[in-house]
């Protein structure tokens, strides 16, 4: 405690000094902005829908399980809009829907994701492969990516 | 993120006796008996072990030893209480291997065959695990880090698997839901060992 109300006054003291020569801006001002990323290439209402969701750890059993992911319907993932227009889906372990965000992130990349956190964060997943009727999802953490494998979404029905 | 990473293995056991019992019962799997040694662990989808981690030691570890039957040689003996499988070789010997084996109410005994053998089996989370999970796949391809291991062995035209794990750490215990599992290098090794058609016997002790 005694180190705490010693380093307080002095850092306060820097910051008068610092503010005299630089306006200790950037120290002082709380970082409440909501992180940068880009406007997606992919509209948020593309990923709105039922979806047979289904996951591969090597490419090779990619194309069967899209048709499993296809027949999996029956248990559908539902992706619905949020209130503030993002996508209400799972952040990974979370058995909670929360509002996401479509992020455009480097080169043209895609990520959904928590909308406080720049694109490519951990909490994010990839867009790759994207269509009106399947797209597939790679977990930017690699614990997550390799538990989860590489996850494909089949559009269940027609988009409506 | 403090959230264990890991997938429940009781839903999915639940999911299987549901199955189960909705056909009222599978092919002689009527015996049900106490389990004991239980162990509450989830599955870990993803999880690759290291090979230290794989290497079995002590009684689960694979080994020729002396066996008295009456079963013809190549017959799979799976005696639960014990948590050993073993493959008749003749001679009073047999290949035993170690295994994890169904929680209480999960396990049974029982004559079966083999009737399809699967390399890398996919895996696919009951309902009641996805209502709870909503976040899972509803279908894993196979690979390594599946929770069904290397290989599975069906038994007869029931729900019952012999597979591997990749969760070698629940060898010697019941944990399943009436499945039986041994390591991937062990499934392997049966794998090779035990044609289709192969019978399999499953009881609760070894009877003198």
């Amino acid at each position: 405690m005694a180190v705490f109300s010693n380093w307080l006054p002095r850092a306060a003291a820097a910051c008068v000094v610092a503010s005299g020569l630089a306006g200790c801006s950037t120290g002082s001002t709380p970082s409440a902005t909501p992180a940068t990323y880009g406007t997606a290439s992919i509209p948020v209402d593309q990923f709105v829908g039922r979806w047979g969701l289904a996951s591969y750890h090597n490419d090779a059993d990619r194309a069967r399980t899209m048709k499993e992911a296809k027949g999996q319907c029956g248990k559908p993932y539902v992706v619905a809009k949020g209130p503030g227009g993002g996508l209400m889906m799972n952040l990974a372990d979370q058995p909670q829907v929360s509002e996401l965000a479509v992020k455009g992130g480097d080169n043209g990349r895609t990520f959904i994701g928590p909308p406080g956190e720049p694109a490519g964060g951990p909490n994010d997943r990839e867009v790759i492969d994207p269509s009106q009727n399947s797209f597939t999802t790679v977990w930017v953490d690699s614990d997550n990516a390799a538990r989860y494998g590489t996850m494909v979404y089949v559009r269940c029905g027609a988009k409506a | 993120m403090t959230v264990r990473k890991r997938f429940s293995i009781v839903a999915f056991g639940a999911g299987l006796a549901l199955a189960l019992f909705a056909v009222g019962g599978v092919g002689r799997a009527d015996q049900a008996v106490p389990g004991n040694d239980e162990m509450n662990v989830e599955d870990q989808p993803g999880f690759q072990p290291t090979p230290e981690q794989e290497q079995l030691s002590g009684p689960w570890e694979k080994q020729v030893v002396f066996f008295r039957t009456t079963e013809a040689p190549g017959t799979v003996i799976i005696v639960t209480a014990d948590r050993f499988l073993y493959v008749v070789q003749g001679n009073s010997r047999a290949i035993r291997y170690g295994i994890g084996v169904g929680r209480e109410g999960f396990q049974w005994s029982g004559l079966q065959r083999i009737s399809r053998k699967q390399e890398w089996p996919d895996w696919r989370p009951p309902p009641e695990m996805i209502e709870r999970q909503p976040y899972l796949p509803r279908f894993m391809a196979g690979g390594p880090g599946n929770p069904l291991g290397a290989r599975a062995l069906y038994l007869g035209a029931t729900v019952y698997r012999i597979h591997g794990t990749n969760q070698p750490d629940t060898i010697g215990h019941a944990v399943s839901s009436g499945c039986f599992r041994l390591v991937n290098a062990d499934v392997i090794d049966l794998y090779d060992r035990v044609p289709v058609g192969t019978k399999v016997v499953i009881k609760q002790a070894q009877s003198l």
